[in-house]
């Protein structure tokens, strides 16, 4: 590298000698005494050309033609020294201009990403450091996945063991429960049975709605859905009769029925649960930050309200906002669930506290997630988390 | 009372089921593998089978399609998994509904008593749509003369559709009529039901006659 600047510095002082050389043999041709005098205060010709007043003499013709030379091999000495320092530049440039693109390339998550050196100087060492570098973030981040992945498998595998002997359990726990030999204590264990029984079903179904949506495997089955219609059902269904809606008739989007159902059931669930009376629920079409019409749904309670500390974990899986409460009938997923299913559809949730008290949780869903390929669309979008949904 | 012939090679899943849909009222006839429930299915005199998906040797999938080579009986999928995948393979063999373990007796009940229900006649008389003659009476299909094996889901999704032809049918209407499923049931039981209808009764199932896609609303039947 070096050694290409000095020769391409040799080159250029050569040259300037060269032309230098040049120029005072073609001046002194002329012999032109104090011109030098003129080109500092002016030519003469050029104050004829101002001032065309009669009678003055006109420019010297020979005077003319040396200066237009001058001009010309300055020109021209500055186009070569011009180009030799480009030439003399791009063996550095180049290579710094294709190591940045690739750190740029890396840091936009591409880790491949891998630079062919050329030469031994020490761009040449610092392009090869680049590329071990890179290597070794790829090994490391691909054995970091590796793991997670294998870590989301476990959860799922285990959640799928627990199923067959929750099977038998769940098929005769009924029929101890309803035994009528069964009295006092007994009668109670096996009521208690019964009801972990259910919530043990309502964990590992939970568990393994999430892994579903960890491995990437859960799907979009949309349909053109009337959202007063989904809204009632859902309320009707679990018997939230307490549950006030404010939902324009004939209001339409294209959702996933069921993921829309278990959406709107754990936010109003957790609304019933952890805040206070009455909660709302209100729907309605908003336009996003692009102006694109969204379907944004409203999930109010009038309770204390979310600690603003908690607000960017509530969608976190097994976060419980009130660490002095043991358990509660929910599994712990509910809102991690809600907040994947949104996701899915290409929307999100947000969690906050409404200026007047209680906390507020607005879905916001495109109106039409997918095109339409048929009565129904299929369709499976991986869903992996990211930090900056969950903020207030 | 109905039989159930139960197929589930879990001895505890498949003594706990069976516990559960005798005390529904169920005669029972349990099976531990698929083998045993093809060669056992005949005698049993089942009217309907749960079948769990994963099986040594032959697998759900496999029995459910060796069954209804020769059979209408209904077969209601037993899925460990509740996988996508698995939901959707079984619905392409021909199952005529699903349950995921662990299931609740009364949800397991509701089903079977709604997949059984599908085969009841109604006394109206013969109708021909093009060359498709549907007698509702004896529940018999035909296509230009030939008779039409159908299971009983197949059957009465054509008998709902072509009840009201030119209606057309949101696919939530349809699993409330057939599957008697709440309004969240999956919409694919539909579809597959339909790919299935579609390729005993259309000839040309890339451009159905009788059972038509309305996109974004449904299925309908005709206009013949």
């Amino acid at each position: 590298m070096r050694t290409r600047l000095v020769i391409a510095f040799i080159i250029v002082a050569l040259l300037s000698a060269l032309a230098s050389s040049w120029f005072h043999t073609l001046i002194g041709a002329y012999r032109l005494p104090g011109w030098l005098d003129d080109v500092i205060v002016g030519p003469g010709w050029l104050q004829g050309l101002v001032h065309t007043a009669p009678g003055q003499a006109a420019p010297h013709p020979v005077r003319h033609t040396a200066l237009l030379f001058f001009g010309v091999a300055a020109g021209l000495l500055l186009a070569i020294i011009t180009t030799f320092a480009i030439a003399a530049s791009r063996p550095v440039l180049l290579p710094v201009r294709r190591l940045a693109r690739a750190a740029q390339r890396m840091s936009g998550g591409d880790l491949s990403v891998r630079i062919q050196p050329r030469g031994r100087d020490e761009l040449a060492q610092l392009v090869t450091s680049f590329n071990g570098m890179a290597s070794a973030l790829e090994d490391k981040m691909g054995a970091l996945q590796q793991m997670e992945a294998r870590a989301r498998q476990f959860a799922g595998d285990v959640s799928h063991e627990l199923r067959t002997p929750l099977t038998a359990m769940t098929a005769v726990v009924g029929i101890l429960h309803e035994h009528p030999g069964l009295t006092g204590d007994a009668a109670a264990a096996a009521g208690l049975v019964q009801q972990e029984v259910q919530h043990l079903n309502r964990l590992v179904e939970d568990l393994i709605e999430i892994s579903r949506f960890d491995a990437g495997t859960a799907q979009l089955v949309t349909d053109e859905t009337d959202v007063a219609n989904a809204v009632g059902q859902c309320l009707r269904t679990r018997g939230w009769s307490n549950v006030g809606t404010d939902v324009p008739a004939g209001l339409t989007a294209r959702l996933d029925r069921r993921r829309f159902d278990v959406v709107l059931a754990n936010l109003v669930g957790n609304a019933l649960r952890h805040g206070g009376l009455p909660v709302t629920v209100k729907a309605g079409i908003q336009a996003d930050d692009q102006g694109d019409e969204q379907l944004a749904m409203e999930v109010r309670d009038h309770g204390v309200g979310l600690r603003p500390a908690a607000i960017p974990y509530v969608f976190d899986r097994f976060y419980k906002a009130d660490t002095a409460r043991a358990r509660s009938d929910g599994s712990g997923l509910g809102l991690a669930i809600a907040w994947e299913n949104a996701r899915l559809h290409g929307g999100h949730i947000q969690a906050g506290n409404h200026p007047d008290g209680g906390a507020v949780f607005t879905v916001s869903l495109p109106l039409n997630t997918m095109a339409a390929s048929g009565p129904g669309t299929h369709s499976a979008a991986s869903a992996s988390r990211s930090a900056d949904a969950a903020g207030p | 009372m109905a039989t159930v012939l139960l197929v589930e090679d879990d001895p505890a899943a498949r003594q706990g089921l069976e516990l559960a849909l005798r005390r529904l009222g169920y005669g029972v006839h349990a099976a531990e593998t698929g083998e045993a429930a093809l060669r056992d299915v005949r005698d049993a005199a089942a009217d309907v089978v749960v079948l769990d998906v994963m099986l040594p040797g032959l697998d759900g999938f496999e029995v459910c399609r060796q069954l209804h080579r020769g059979s209408d009986i209904p077969v209601i999928m037993l899925t460990a998994r509740g996988d996508d995948l698995d939901i959707v393979a079984g619905l392409e063999a021909g199952a005529d509904d699903y349950v995921v373990k662990p299931v609740e007796p009364r949800v397991l009940d509701a089903r079977i008593r709604a997949v059984i229900r599908r085969t009841a006649r109604t006394g109206s008389p013969a109708e021909t749509y093009g060359e498709l003659m549907i007698d509702r009476g004896s529940l018999i299909v035909r296509r230009a003369g030939q008779d039409i094996l159908l299971t009983p889901t197949e059957l009465r999704l054509l008998l709902v559709l072509s009840g009201s032809p030119r209606q057309v049918f949101s696919r939530e209407q349809l699993l409330d009529l057939v599957w008697e499923h709440d309004y969240l049931g999956d919409s694919r039981l539909v579809d597959a039901c339909v790919q299935r209808l579609r390729a005993k009764i259309e000839t040309d199932t890339s451009e159905p006659r009788y059972i038509q896609t309305v996109r974004g609303f449904g299925y309908r039947f005709g206009p013949v």
